[in-house]
């Protein structure tokens, strides 16, 4: 696309008083990282990519596969047939949509090791991830290093959403303490997902970034936002008293960082010639089986008795086998991936 | 007008299906008893050894109780008492 202006394809959002001409123009100067590329990612992408922001980092671990079609929105069916991952799948996509800013895709498992140089550089980090591990790397990260960040999450038809800006918002283990224990909440795998409750939430998230990064802090929602798209419901709860804890926030008051530390969050060791991968949870609490038989039941074959569970299926043709422990411990048969193992782990067993 | 307790998704199944119950109590904590008392199975998913679990949060007309008085938040007839935990996909 030849354009004379270069700033007309932006003409349409600089005309909204909000942004004008200085706001894009801090847009094309701004560099974002986006943690996760999926359902979330993808409506985030596409939103930050065609606005202008002249810099995104993309990273994601997975590879695009058909149930992803249903709403992770810049893949197609080549993406699928080339079996390609879904960073350098939108990569393409985006680079097509707008060849005047820069796409860096990134295809890693982001943990504690690497997620300080990911998002070096940044003036937002935005989560399109689907796990809280990341999601509380990325407070750590924000709070340590003095980055906004715009936390989302859905599943099944509600989806919640909250901007962090370090020192005057709440941080996320202000308003949530700890990670719900594997098993706990449903994941998207074992309790399904509407394709609108996840592309809202990730548009409220990419309207606090256009917000950020165009010099409108000031509009930024520092609440809680809630909703059910099918139970018609969307609210904003207050958070902002919480902010600090009253000095006992673990994170932003006392500066522990304790998921970037390794305190909490999961390990995977890969099992020599088993072609398995045993991940390990940090966290507290015994795993109630019967739920998380009840829950992965629509997904495999499920059995256990009072010391583990075994759980089966099949993904994309592909066989594995996980044994999950009390403690949350699982080892997964059939990938000798630490990737991979952490992203069924997520999937199923679930944050 | 009566208390009602409005329970998220993941914990209907304990709550006899219902996406709210009506209780009675002065304090967060009584209206807890008596949810509690009407759905026995909901103890597991909120509390932890007598602890509510730190990924649900609870809101008394939109206001956390952790800024209010907590457990002991005094309620009355109409409130609404919102169990949140935190949503993990994406």
């Amino acid at each position: 696309m030849t354009d004379t202006n270069p700033l007309e394809r932006y003409s349409r959002q600089m005309r909204y008083p909000g942004i004008g001409k200085a706001g894009q123009e801090k847009l094309l100067a701004s560099r974002v990282t986006l943690c996760g590329c999926g359902a979330l990612g993808t409506v985030l992408a596409n939103v930050l990519v065609r606005a202008g922001v002249g810099f995104v980092r993309v990273i994601d671990r997975d590879f695009v596969e058909p149930s992803n079609l249903q709403r992770q929105v810049l893949f197609d069916e080549s993406d699928v047939t080339n079996n390609l991952p879904k960073a350098e799948a939108a990569a393409v996509k985006l680079r097509q949509i707008n060849s005047a800013v820069t796409v860096e895709p990134i295809v890693a498992d982001i943990n504690r090791t690497n997620i300080e140089d990911f998002c070096e550089g940044a003036d937002l980090i935005l989560d399109g991830s689907d796990n809280f591990e990341i999601r509380y790397l990325i407070n750590d990260v924000a709070i340590k290093h003095n980055k906004p960040w715009v936390y989302g999450g859905a599943v099944g038809s509600q989806g919640m959403s909250m901007t962090i800006i370090p020192g005057e918002t709440p941080c996320l283990r202000c308003v949530f303490e700890a990670a719900p224990a594997p098993g706990e909440t449903g994941t998207c795998e074992t309790a399904g997902v509407l394709a609108p409750a996840v592309n809202i939430v990730a548009s409220y998230q990419a309207t606090e970034a256009l917000k950020l990064l165009s010099g409108n802090k000031a509009a930024v929602n520092k609440e809680l936002l809630i909703l059910d798209v099918w139970e018609n419901t969307n609210r904003r709860v207050k958070v902002a008293p919480l902010a600090g804890r009253k000095g006992q926030c673990p994170c932003c008051a006392k500066r522990n960082f304790e998921w970037l530390d390794g305190a909490h969050g999961t390990q995977t060791t890969s099992l020599c010639g088993r072609n398995a991968v045993q991940v390990s949870q940090r966290t507290k609490g015994k795993l109630d089986f019967a739920y998380l038989a009840g829950v992965l039941k629509q997904s495999g074959e499920v059995s256990y008795n009072k010391f583990l569970l075994k759980f089966q299926l099949v993904e994309n043709g592909d066989p594995y086998e996980f044994t999950v422990f009390e403690d949350g411990r699982a080892i997964i048969k059939g990938t000798d991936q630490p990737d991979k193992a952490r992203t069924l782990y997520a999937k199923y067993v679930g944050h | 007008m009566a208390i009602k307790v409005q329970i998220p998704t993941p914990m209907r199944e304990q709550a006899g299906g219902n996406a709210e119950v009506v209780v009675t109590g002065g304090t967060v904590k009584a209206a807890f008893d008596d949810l509690l008392r009407q759905y026995p199975a909901l103890a597991t998913k909120l509390f932890d050894n007598g602890k509510l679990r730190p990924y649900i949060n609870v809101f008394v007309n939109d206001e956390d109780i952790r800024y209010l008085d907590e457990m002991d938040t005094a309620i009355t007839d109409g409130v609404i008492v919102a169990l949140i935990p935190a949503v993990a996909g994406g």
